[in-house]
């Protein structure tokens, strides 16, 4: 039996490269094991890797190591060293390093890998790194993938999902309006991204995320429950209308030669019955304005039976024919 | 080497070590296999983490690393036994993902059971907090399997814009989703060139017995729209509501709230000028207003105001 020591076989790393990630592993080693805070001063003396370096150089090294373990999704936290709170120190706390065992099967880790090739959020398509986190997959997969893009990058939704998943309360720009708000869950349906839950002033309210900015996460987690009743599914309707402050029901009549067209677009709460020359469909109807915008499409073959007021209001917005 | 290649690369390193450690003895092949390694790659990261370990970094703290027969072994480095956790970007990546999968009906069975078991781990707080909807109209199945025989489609295809019905043959490339909508990317017979389609325009679609040869490289799957020069230009002044047609439609913006609109059809102009209402204006484009002013005319007549 041959037993070699792998240090003893040729490198072909750059050297700087693993240099850092000897550094990182001593690093992370130490603060997993040491089990209390230690200083940036401990640090320095204690982990090899770092007692070359100057003072300047070291803290500039120390900060550069530091977002590296947060990129890698590892938290860090000050906390004291002792009761009087004169020196604080890292800790890495409970759970901030270590992924429960979803208890995932390789068929089950192989069809999320090809969940993440087939689609894309933003511009990048996911890398396997997060596959590796939960143990790899065997061998590559074929077949040619679906391919999706759920828009956004995926920055900004990373951090509206650490609020749904933690609650915690979210302050953003919307419109230039600054909201404080209490996230219940993340949608995407009809090509955006939708946060929904409930204003901290008590409204429930869903804003398009596309058009958040400035957000920023409060530190206290769980400073909200979502209430029971409330759906995060069901929060952001199948059509367009179906969201809005109105409520009727339009009675609509769509010429054959349109018709397939307005079945597919109509929702799963119309009702819609046969005519000689077309249907006949029964819509709800929560934001006027958004169902005229719809129904103009059809130009001239589709017609407002009912109520009367919603064909007035079409015919307003038509306008003259000048 | 960026400090996103070194956080890949600590990654997998991180990722590996705790199935080394489960699986004391896996195989070199295995691992090459299961984590995307080079042999010389694992080889150069099993000896970085041979020289890394615990204060005092004697014999007893360094982790023990060796390969023996092939078979990899990993020995005092009990704390790095868990893998790392996912960052929130990867979980709602990896989560996001499968759901828009099994929305849309596809993906192997194991993924609802993968997508259930992930969000206990990762977002066990918050149940049914995260939804993903892609619905796939009809004929997406239609046109995958025709993409993977290489089969002519015929199409009967109403215009997005412009309400036109034409009946096409097209050679399919891909069909893909994006913005909400799923499209199919294909080469035109009809128009002897390539063509984005809008899947739920659609209205029939059927494949030929004939088959084609596919081009060695399509075209990447994502709307293209670059304007000809027989396109109708139009300018129009977008009002405060309609600022999204800017975002939404490829313009060129000319300055004080005015935009060009480019199309090959002037009915897409008109079309949309005319759900605009109010909100836009249209400042110049003679065939655009003609147009409009008849869709008006025709939208009166039919409610019985000419």
């Amino acid at each position: 039996m041959q037993r070699i020591h792998l240090s003893e076989s040729q490198r072909v790393h750059n050297p700087r490269v693993s240099k850092v990630i000897e550094r990182i592993l001593n690093l992370l080693a130490f603060l997993l094991t040491v089990g209390r805070p230690v200083s940036a001063e401990e640090i320095r003396f204690t982990v090899a890797g770092y007692e070359q370096s100057e003072d300047e150089a070291f803290r500039r090294m120390f900060e550069r190591d530091k977002e590296l373990l947060r990129q890698l999704g590892i938290s860090l936290e000050l906390q004291a060293t002792d009761a009087f709170e004169v020196e604080y120190g890292y800790v890495v706390p409970e759970g901030g390093y270590e992924l429960p065992d979803p208890g995932l099967t390789d068929e089950e880790r192989a069809a999320l890998w090809l969940a993440a090739q087939a689609v894309r959020l933003g511009g990048q398509p996911s890398g396997p790194e997060a596959i590796f986190k939960l143990g790899g997959v065997p061998g590559s997969i074929g077949g040619e993938p679906l391919a999706a893009n759920l828009g956004e990058e995926v920055g900004l939704l990373g951090d509206l999902f650490t609020a749904v998943v933690e609650h915690r309360i979210v302050d953003f720009s919307y419109r230039d309006t600054p909201r404080a708000f209490k996230s219940y869950g993340l949608v995407h349906r009809r090509g955006h991204w939708y946060l929904v839950g409930s204003l901290v002033s008590g409204d429930i309210r869903a804003f398009r995320v596309d058009r958040i900015s400035d957000l920023s996460l409060r530190q206290a987690a769980g400073a909200f429950e979502r209430p029971a009743d409330f759906s995060v599914e069901g929060s952001i309707p199948d059509a367009p209308w179906e969201a809005g402050p109105e409520d009727l029901t339009a009675e609509v009549l769509f010429d054959a030669e349109v018709a397939w067209w307005a079945r597919r677009e109509m929702g799963a709460n119309a009702e819609v019955t046969e005519e000689a020359d077309g249907i006949r469909a029964r819509i709800p109807v929560a934001h006027v304005d958004a169902f005229i915008g719809w129904l103009l499409g059809f130009v001239d073959q589709a017609e407002v039976v009912s109520p009367l007021e919603l064909r007035e209001r079409l015919l307003a917005r038509v306008g003259s024919a000048s | 080497m960026t400090s996103a290649k070194t956080a890949k690369r600590l990654t997998r390193i991180l990722s590996m070590l705790p199935y080394v450690i489960a699986n004391p003895g896996v195989g070199v092949d295995e691992l090459c296999d299961r984590f995307g390694y080079r042999r010389k790659e694992l080889i150069d990261d099993l000896n970085l983490v041979f020289l890394t370990g615990l204060p005092g970094y004697g014999p007893g703290d360094l982790i023990d690393a060796t390969v023996e027969d092939d078979e990899v072994y990993v020995d005092t480095a009990d704390y790095f036994a868990r893998p790392l956790r996912l960052t929130p970007p990867e979980a709602l990546a990896l989560l996001a993902s499968g759901m828009a999968l099994t929305s849309a009906g596809q993906g192997p069975p194991a993924l609802e059971s993968a997508i259930s078991k992930l969000s206990r781990v990762v977002a066990p707080e918050a149940e049914g907090g995260l939804v993903v909807d892609l619905k796939e109209p009809e004929y997406v199945g239609l046109l995958r399997d025709a993409i993977e025989a290489d089969r002519v489609v015929s199409l009967t295809y109403t215009a997005i814009g412009s309400g036109q019905t034409t009946e096409r043959q097209v050679e399919p490339w891909s069909v893909f989703s994006a913005n909400g909508n799923w499209y199919l990317s294909a080469f035109c017979r009809s128009a002897d060139a390539e063509r984005v389609f809008r899947v739920d325009r659609i209205r029939q679609a059927a494949a030929t017995g004939e088959t084609f040869n596919p081009p060695e490289t399509a075209p990447p799957p994502e709307v293209r729209y670059t304007p000809g020069e027989e396109d109708v230009r139009t300018t129009i002044r977008l009002g405060e509501a309609a600022q999204w047609v800017a975002d939404y439609y490829p313009v060129e913006d000319l300055g004080a709230g005015k935009i060009r609109f480019s199309s090959g059809d002037p009915a897409v102009a008109a079309r949309l000028l005319l759900r605009l209402g109010d909100n836009a204006e249209l400042v110049e484009g003679p065939e655009v207003a003609g147009l409009l002013a008849e869709y008006r005319k025709d939208i009166r007549a039919r409610y019985g105001r000419d």
